[in-house]
């Protein structure tokens, strides 16, 4: 998977979320995407789902652009709110067994219905499968998006504050399964506040401030230019 | 879209819609005769035909518009169908009221729910509906969208609106020029025709020179939008 | 088929979470007959009278009960975005509009099959013999209402005043479809067969199957920005 962002804008009314963003993402790299409320994180991060479309410029995955009538280019890309995307009064399983569904991923050597409670025990949420998901606390919630996702295996991974509602066990499955993903050549691309884990999880760091891009640096050894313009930053918040 | 917001254009334009606004006056107040049954009354016609015919037509911009907008996603083509609906609505209101004081000496009541009037005001709860629609959406692409959705399917309804208040009511007169079962100028004395042609012409043309000033407006909030991302 | 398949899907989804809040359902019973009382008082109903206001009422309440479920159509799908995770997916926004516009048809359906009924029984309509042929007539006006509705609620799924909004929009372009089914109805309760209101019932099915068609066509562009 290759992503590749061209002279990408978008405006809401006279408001100018993103300006003018020239980003290319190779697949195996884990992008954190960083800034203060308001930068344009969110936006970014619909365009890429595609959820919302650019007022100008293009986004190109594996160089197709991506368009509104992109329904097989969306079958791999996928966004991971915490709490989002999961129906309330369905339960956990048959939540997973609707998006498995959905995504056309029950073709396969393995019957889909194992494959689901398999995720389901990987992620702590066996003896939950029957529950409702709205009865589910926010951090079950969450790892039940990340076994929606271990499912649907999407080749661009997005995520927007997945670590806000997570206990430590929750963290380390979320970054193994991360690690597991980018390894398979998916791109991830995640935007948090909490800096310090984040970047510690990351191959890539870019940072928005008022839509533009004004930092964009892969990680090597030694971190100096990067840890510079990184100054004003502090751990778990924003300027 | 052809390049009518210039300057010269505009003026030409302009100058053209007075000139057949004012011959368009005196054939319809003055040279033409009045009607054998109805008198001077039915002169309102001279106004009241052309405006519909108008109205129908800036329905159709905005259907083009609509379309257009779907398909190229370009902000001219929007613009064009937001400025259609807008003077579609003048258009369609002044028709009402027209019709409405041809009815009274006519009729004897200000208003019945006959074909035309219905239909008439059918319309003009489309295109306020449409305009209300871009008012309240929030984000102006979206809006963009929305509003070119109601539009097209606005216009592929109206021919099946038609019928349906025609099969209903029909107690106004046949309409003389639009009978379907006989050729248009049989009907009419030639004076007549004359007079609703000269009009007709006038209201397209003052039609045309109002969109093109709204036209500019559209493209002068376009041109701050941009200023303002630099 | 993939449409028929991601159709049947959702429509399942759907099905099944309304079985277990029956929001929308309980609602649109409950104000179908709250409004046929209201009919009682506002309007003389003598027994000459009923049979010839009938169709109106009738139409009138289902108007009501149809916006009502119109402006819930979306709401099961606004908790948590879903909205967002089935436009994110690969189907087909045909298959979304067919799921929603046919999931409305069948609440709607419900209602009617209940409503219509219940105002025989309140009005003491003199004859149960038309109801079969007017339920059917209904159904065709209800098909119409749900595929304009359907494809209006999305479109203002985003304003202000939505609620407003919605019947604002709708209703001019309703009119077609009232009007047929209101003659065909009348022509039904007053001579038992349709005969000279046929036309009136060639022109509603029209209205479905064009609208039906531009529907599917044209979902792609209404449920996005």
């Amino acid at each position: 998977m290759r992503v590749t962002v061209h002279q990408l804008a978008k405006a809401y009314g006279y408001f100018w979320a993103l300006r003018d963003l020239e980003i290319q993402v190779a697949g195996g790299e884990r992008v954190a995407l960083l800034g203060p409320n308001g930068a344009g994180k969110t936006t970014l991060l619909n365009l890429l789902a595609g959820l919302i479309y650019p007022t100008r410029g293009e986004i190109r995955l594996d160089g197709a652009p991506l368009t509104r009538q992109s329904n097989a280019q969306r079958a791999a890309i996928g966004l991971l709110s915490p709490g989002e995307h999961l129906y309330d009064n369905l339960t956990a399983r048959e939540n997973l067994e609707f998006f498995t569904a959905l995504y056309d991923r029950q073709r396969g050597p393995i019957r889909n219905d194992d494959a689901i409670e398999e995720t389901l025990e990987a992620v702590g949420l066996g003896r939950w499968a029957g529950e409702y998901a709205g009865a589910l606390s926010s951090g079950m919630k969450c790892r039940l998006s990340v076994a929606k996702w271990k499912l649907l295996s999407p080749k661009l991974l997005l995520l927007d504050e997945p670590y806000g509602v997570l206990d430590g066990g929750g963290v380390d499955l979320l970054e193994s399964f991360l690690k597991a993903q980018s390894e398979q050549g998916s791109v991830v691309i995640i935007a948090s506040h909490h800096v310090a884990r984040v970047l510690d999880l990351c191959t890539r760091a870019i940072i928005l401030e008022q839509g533009k891009l004004i930092f964009d640096e892969t990680r090597r050894e030694p971190w100096d230019s990067f840890a510079r313009a990184f100054g004003a930053f502090s751990p778990g918040g924003n300027r | 879209m052809p390049q009518v917001t210039g300057k010269k254009r505009k003026g030409i334009l302009g100058a053209a819609t007075l000139v057949f606004i004012i011959a368009g006056l005196y054939w319809g107040l003055v040279k033409a005769p009045p009607d054998a049954y109805q008198g001077d009354s039915q002169r309102i016609m001279y106004l009241h035909i052309p405006s519909i015919l108008t109205a129908y037509l800036s329905f159709f911009l905005v259907f083009l518009g609509s379309c257009l907008y779907l398909w190229k996603r370009e902000k001219r083509d929007d613009s064009l169908a937001h400025a259609a609906a807008e003077i579609g609505v003048l258009f369609t209101a002044l028709t009402i009221i027209e019709g409405s004081i041809w009815g009274r000496p006519t009729w004897g009541v200000w208003w019945t729910w006959d074909a035309r009037l219905t239909l008439t005001a059918i319309l003009l709860l489309i295109f306020i509906g449409y305009l209300m629609l871009r008012a309240l959406v929030e984000d102006e692409s979206r809006a963009a969208s929305s509003a070119a959705i109601l539009g097209i399917i606005g216009f592929l309804d109206i021919p099946l609106i038609h019928m349906s208040v025609y099969w209903w009511r029909t107690l106004h007169q046949p309409p003389s020029i639009l009978r379907p079962d006989k050729v248009p100028w049989e009907n009419i004395h030639p004076e007549l025709l004359t007079a609703l042609a000269i009009n007709f012409v006038a209201f397209v043309l003052l039609y045309f020179y109002l969109l093109s000033h709204r036209l500019r407006l559209s493209e002068m909030r376009e041109e701050i939008k941009s200023r303002r991302m630099n | 088929m993939k449409l028929l398949r991601q159709t049947l899907l959702l429509l399942r989804k759907d099905l099944l979470l309304e079985l277990r809040r029956h929001e929308s359902l309980m609602t649109m019973f409950f104000f179908g007959a709250l409004l046929l009382f209201v009919f009682n008082f506002s309007f003389e109903l003598t027994p000459a009278r009923v049979s010839e206001l009938a169709p109106g009422l009738l139409w009138l309440a289902f108007l009501f009960t149809g916006t009502l479920g119109l402006t819930q159509l979306f709401e099961g799908e606004r908790g948590n975005h879903c909205l967002d995770a089935l436009l994110m997916s690969p189907i087909d926004r045909g298959a979304l509009f067919l799921a929603k516009t046919c999931f409305n048809i069948v609440l709607m359906g419900l209602v009617e099959l209940v409503v219509m009924p219940l105002f025989w029984i309140l009005f003491s309509l003199p004859s149960w013999q038309p109801l079969p042929a007017l339920f059917l007539i209904v159904f065709l006006g209800n098909v119409g209402f749900c595929v304009l509705g359907t494809i209006l609620a999305a479109v203002t799924l985003k304003a202000r005043a939505r609620e407003l909004l919605l019947p604002l929009v709708l209703f001019p372009l309703m009119v077609p479809v009232i009007l047929a089914t209101i003659r065909c109805m009348e022509a039904l309760l007053r001579f038992g067969e349709l005969g000279d209101a046929l036309p009136w019932l060639r022109l509603l099915i029209g209205f479905d199957v064009i609208f039906l068609t531009v529907g599917i066509l044209i979902f792609d562009w209404v449920v996005d920005v």
